[in-house]
């Protein structure tokens, strides 16, 4: 069945430059290049500002070092810049759950860090068990999730289950929120 | 026999009812997230950090031991069972695993999988227990000079090595040395990158840098390309038939031994852990196949399971003892347990068979422990493990997701740290999609302290003397033992390549589409 695996399937796979993608420029992978060329030169300008307390002993003060990360990351970054002009790309990761042929779906990703930034709010504000519920059936509808009340049931169970688990019974102080506070095994 | 009493009093200690539990809950936990699909031992271990947090050291290194075996087994269930090869290590079980189970010989693949991993565990267990407190005895008396070479040796090996080119690997690297610089600078206190907010005063904890990015950065790649549709399990048919038959018997054991020689070794150096081990040991077993099995190559060879699943337990045993004896992670699997290790205060290396000898001792036995449980576990309960392969996506991400906020603000109580977690993995994310290894950031991230501080110490002693840094015999040979790694791994790195390409084997991103061809064919 399968005797003779047919050879673009081998050349697509085996790590080479993938064919359909590289017609159009990598304008991602090099603003994410040039991000980290950046951080780099910003962490070379930053190590100048580092005070050094007069009169330190050390002979290695504590600039040096973010002085070579600092080079390290910037000649790196411009060295990948080269080779993604050289045609070099960089390969996609692989993975059970992931398509290899499906293209980056940036609006899923975006919900995503929109329910995740939710919990800054909603820790606080309403509680843990309401933060997950919120997160959970979120992330869950972006990515496609059919029911989205069975969403919100598996969300608040599980946030509810966590604050039982690692609130109460294993003493990490979660805050229950408002509207579970009055319950005494949430509040202990 | 200094080790065989100590081994012994670890016994002692691990085999109490509360630490059994412990054990049993770990191999349990970590076999059932190891399952999840796309969920590696990596993640496994990051997403159960949270656990620690209440647990007393030794109670909590159990859990890990426990988890960190278990979620390497859980792994070739998946590759196994699911029609899309898992994590690295275990790609090599999925082409002659996932082969059988579709010839309904699943249940085959499952137990000489469980077998080869307790065979392989428990020699690479005992040979951990005999080579590393001769290794500590020597690393003890290791000056900084000596120390910073190993680190250095750690960085360019895990940096060059991982990923697909060595300009990739560094930048990763740099990223993980930037993160760790963030914070109060230890020797003169002062405040470096923290741009004056208090929570990055204490620096960035190295937890959220492993969960943000294996938990977040993989759950949000993998929501950037999820596979719609329906989960496709392959069945697994019962019955005494279908187990192992006396032949399956002799074809396994010879694979199993090889796979352990080959796995250890190569787990002890950094050369990319159990991925190269695994794939060395299918390669071994293929080009030693004769007549029968030769010709069962590539569409279900008993062999191609057992030997490499040896040789990825054999090497995950084997990542422990730089990890014990030097304080050094080899993959990133180990380096979140080095974090592990950090929230207690304890910091691994030669003197921890000294100062936590107990702790040590009982961490081995429970390694033992652990194997045991696994074989016990796992044959058995192979319908659930089914079950929980049929998660729906969508739940599954979320789910993790959600644990990953709760590791992130467990840590402090202060949604801050939530909100690095957040920018950690979308820059985990970015990395996967762009091709950057995430392993050497988490190296550089938790090591690069560890560096600065050796270096000022050496440069303290010597009175800023550079020549210093190479002045003793151990630093040379680290040093040059350095050039030899990089040029092994990147041999083998080739010859992993070139058995990829090779085109009787499918490759691994190609097995989707080979059986969507035959889908449509049937």
């Amino acid at each position: 069945m399968t005797a003779a695996v047919p050879a673009p399937l081998d050349a697509a796979a085996s790590g080479g430059a993938p064919a359909p993608r590289s017609a159009r420029a990598p304008i991602g992978e090099y603003v994410f290049a040039a991000a980290s060329a950046a951080l780099g030169a910003y962490t070379v300008i930053g190590a100048g500002f580092i005070r050094v307390p007069p009169g330190s002993a050390s002979v290695l003060g504590p600039r040096v070092f973010p002085y070579a990360v600092g080079v390290l990351l910037l000649v790196a970054s411009l060295a990948v810049i080269v080779q993604i002009a050289r045609g070099h790309r960089g390969v996609p990761d692989e993975g059970e759950d992931v398509d290899p042929d499906a293209p980056t779906d940036w609006l899923a990703v975006a919900k995503l860090v929109a329910f995740f930034l939710s919990q800054l709010v909603l820790i606080d504000l309403a509680g843990w068990p309401i933060a997950v519920t919120v997160l959970f059936a979120g992330a869950a509808w972006s990515l496609g999730a059919k029911r989205w009340w069975i969403a919100v049931l598996v969300g608040l169970g599980l946030g509810l289950v966590t604050q039982l688990v690692f609130g109460a019974w294993l003493g990490l102080s979660l805050p229950a929120g408002p509207l579970l506070n009055w319950i005494p095994i949430f509040n202990g | 026999m200094d080790s065989l009493n100590a081994l012994l009093e670890g016994f002692a200690t691990a085999l109490q009812p509360q630490y059994l539990l412990y054990a049993l809950f770990g191999v349990f936990i970590g076999t059932a997230v190891g399952v999840l699909p796309g969920i590696g031992p990596a993640m496994t271990v990051a997403l159960l950090l949270p656990l620690t947090y209440t647990l007393d050291p030794t109670g909590a290194l159990i859990v890990f031991a426990g988890i960190y075996y278990g979620g390497m087994y859980g792994g070739s269930t998946t590759s196994i069972l699911l029609n899309t090869p898992g994590e690295s290590s275990s790609i090599a079980t999925a082409l002659e695993g996932n082969r059988m189970a579709k010839a309904g010989r699943g249940a085959a693949a499952l137990a000489t999988a469980a077998i080869g991993s307790f065979v392989a565990g428990t020699i690479a267990t005992v040979a951990l227990t005999f080579l590393a407190p001769g290794i500590a005895k020597l690393a003890v008396q290791l000056g900084p000079a000596d120390y910073f070479a190993l680190i250095v040796v750690a960085f360019l090996t895990v940096g060059a090595l991982l990923g697909s080119s060595v300009p990739r690997g560094l930048v990763s690297l740099g990223l993980g040395l930037v993160l760790g610089l963030v914070g109060t600078e230890v020797l003169s206190g002062q405040q470096r990158y923290t741009f004056g907010i208090p929570s990055l005063a204490d620096g960035i904890d190295v937890v959220l840098i492993a969960v943000g990015l294996f938990a977040m950065g993989e759950a949000l790649y993998v929501a950037s390309r999820l596979r719609h549709g329906v989960v496709r399990v392959i069945p697994v048919t019962r019955g005494r038939h279908n187990w192992l038959t006396r032949r399956d018997w002799a074809r396994s054991w010879r694979p199993w031994l090889r796979g352990t020689v080959i796995g250890f070794p190569i787990g002890t150096i950094p050369a990319g852990g159990a991925d190269v081990a695994t794939f060395l040991s299918y390669a071994t077993e293929r080009n030693l196949a004769r007549g029968e099995a030769k010709a069962e190559f590539g569409r279900g060879a008993i062999e191609g399971v057992a030997g490499p699943e040896a040789a990825n337990n054999a090497a995950a045993a084997g990542v422990l003892v730089p990890l014990l004896t030097l304080g050094l992670p080899t993959t990133a699997t180990a380096a979140i347990i080095i974090s592990a290790f950090q929230t207690y205060g304890i910091r691994p290396g030669p003197q921890l068979f000294e100062t936590q000898s107990g702790l040590v001792w009982a961490l081995i036995a429970s390694l033992y422990i652990g194997n045991v449980m696994l074989l016990v576990l796992n044959l058995p309960l192979v319908g659930m493990w089914v079950k929980v392969l049929r998660i729906p996506r969508p739940y599954l991400y979320a789910g993790i997701l959600a644990f990953a906020g709760l590791g992130a603000y467990a840590l402090h109580f202060n949604v801050f740290d939530t909100l690095t977690l957040l920018v950690i993995g979308v820059v985990g994310f970015l990395m996967r999609r762009y091709g950057y290894p995430v392993a050497p950031m988490v190296v550089g991230g938790i090591l690069g302290p560890m560096a600065e501080e050796q270096l000022r110490k050496a440069m303290a002693i010597s009175q800023g003397n550079l020549l210093y840094l190479v002045h003793s015999p151990f630093a040379i040979i680290a040093y040059s033992t350095l050039a030899l790694i990089i040029g092994l791994g990147i041999w083998l790195k080739r010859r992993k390549a070139r058995l990829e390409a090779t085109p009787t084997l499918v490759p691994t991103g190609a097995i989707a589409a080979v059986d969507q061809r035959e889908h449509e064919a049937s």
